[in-house]
């Protein structure tokens, strides 16, 4: 998956899943838009689903300090080149 | 401390029978029941034999922003939306509801058993990797304190909390309870009441104890029928129910439109059996009500009985109301319009009864059509009576041997 590609699916779910329409790359979602750690977990789920694997409990910390669309996009494509640590 | 007085400013419910006070009056006063055929859930109700149900029907139009929703199973949704209503009727403002002296008590049987159901289906799914799709709210949404967690976030409240969770005395306990912490000062407001949501389970549980209506499954308005002789049973119901509990002096003061009063409650344990009616019980708690209320059985006009159409049941109640108050007070049953709403059943039918003491009005007990012999020593009410009620008692009892009692007056100044 490409990083367009990627975007536009996670801007889906967002829309979706979280009631949030385009929310800008780089800003923080939880003080722009009331996205907190319960949303967080959920997400991982719906990053789960669309990569069609279950994330260990270490790959799901590391998304804890996560603020932004693009770093959830860059801890996507780092969970699929395999180099979250 | 003195005693404090406690009144009423604020109420809403949501009902088989309807969700405003009007519609409520006038399903009431048209004799409209509010029982339906049991919905399939795809799951137990191929195996109950009871097919009937009090369902919510009326659609509500909810405006929770999703920061509220992703918390809320639908009994919670039932919750706020009475707790909503009940506050803005009160007409409390913003700076008192989250001082921490308004607190909450309110309750359900067990929660969200729509979300728990989905849990266990994740669970028991023969998809080891369903596991992850648990989502990190179905606690919160399931939790047996949902309804009152849900109502302090959605409003700041940010005094005590009480959850009651004691089935059908659910909800006559949280408003009990909460006009205890007003009474004697630890708070000077309450929201109490109770909600649950349409759950077969319940059913599944009341229909194995072979407790539940079975002979009315093609004419679901025919029953409940408490106190009659063709009674075969409780149906089970849905619904909410929120009362605004606040100190007198203080409502006075700041111009709160006054409902009525709270002068009463009593609690007790039957201190034996888990199920069977147990009649010392009922009638001590009957006694301790009017003793707490500091009056006397002549002055009570109105009983709202739990009669929840049981054989047993509503035996022991009627013989427990004839032994304390004789054939004076007026008793109506008001399941027969709705069912057992379950854990929302005292608010319910204590917002019901407030109605009809400010109505002047006594509706009959619904498909009351020929009154068992063995529940003829009181006074039942068979058809629409005006009358002035100024005193009422609210009776519900519970599985556990819980009894509650609530007294009310009206509210004249």
């Amino acid at each position: 998956m490409t990083r367009e590609e990627l975007e536009k699916a996670i801007l889906a779910v967002f829309r979706e899943r979280f009631e949030i329409e385009n929310p800008g790359l780089d800003e923080n979602l939880r003080e722009e838009h009331e996205f907190d750690s319960i949303d967080a977990i959920e997400l991982l789920r719906e990053i789960e689903l669309l990569l069609g694997s279950e994330l260990s409990r270490d790959e799901k910390k590391k998304a804890m300090e996560i603020r932004t669309i693009n770093q959830i996009l860059d801890y996507v494509m780092a969970l699929e080149k395999g180099t979250v640590r | 401390m003195t005693p404090r007085r406690v009144v009423i400013t604020g109420c809403s419910a949501i009902t088989p029978i309807g969700c405003s006070r009007e519609n409520i009056l006038t399903h009431l006063m048209e004799g409209t029941s509010g029982v339906k055929p049991l919905r399939s859930d795809g799951l137990l109700t191929d195996h109950i034999q009871s097919g009937v149900f009090g369902a919510v029907d009326e659609p509500i139009a909810y405006d929770f922003s999703r920061s509220h929703r992703k918390t809320m199973g639908p009994v919670s949704y039932y919750a706020c939306q009475v707790a909503k209503e009940a506050l803005a009727a009160a007409g409390l403002t913003e700076e008192f509801i989250t001082s921490g002296r308004l607190g909450v008590a309110f309750g359900s049987t067990h929660g969200s058993p729509t979300v728990q159901r989905e849990i266990y289906r994740t669970f028991f799914g023969e998809n080891a990797k369903n596991y992850s799709s648990i989502g990190a709210v179905d606690y919160l949404k399931s939790m047996v304190h949902t309804t009152a967690v849900n109502i302090t976030k959605m409003f700041g409240i940010t005094g005590r909390v009480l959850s009651s969770c004691t089935a059908c005395t659910t909800s006559s306990q949280s408003i009990g309870f909460g006009y205890e912490m007003v009474k004697f000062g630890m708070q000077d407001a309450m929201l109490c009441g109770g909600a649950d949501e349409y759950d077969t389970t319940t059913v599944a549980v009341f229909d194995n104890l072979l407790a539940c209506s079975v002979d009315f499954n093609d004419t679901p308005h025919r029953t409940p029928r408490p106190f009659d002789r063709l009674r075969d049973g409780l149906v089970v119901g849905e619904g909410a129910g929120a009362l605004l509990l606040e100190e007198y002096g203080r409502a006075k003061k700041r111009g709160a439109p006054i409902l009525g009063e709270v002068i009463g409650f009593s609690c007790n344990n039957n201190g034996g059996d888990l199920i069977l009616p147990n009649i010392e019980g009922i009638t001590e708690t009957i006694r301790l009500g009017l003793k707490d209320a500091r009056i006397g059985p002549a002055d009570v006009d109105m009983i709202s009985a739990h009669a929840t159409a049981t054989k047993m049941g509503d035996v022991i109640e009627a013989k427990a109301i004839g032994s304390i108050y004789g054939d004076l007070p007026r008793v109506t049953a008001l399941k027969s319009y709705m069912g057992h709403t379950m854990g929302s059943c005292g608010a319910i039918e204590s917002i019901m009864t407030l109605y009809m003491m400010q109505e002047g009005l006594a509706v009959p007990t619904l498909n009351l059509d020929e009154v068992d012999p063995r529940c003829s020593m009181i006074r039942h009410v068979r058809t629409q009576e005006q009358t002035r009620i100024r005193t009422a008692s609210v009776q519900n009892f519970a599985f556990g041997g819980v009894n509650t009692c609530l007294l009310f007056r009206r509210f004249e100044g």
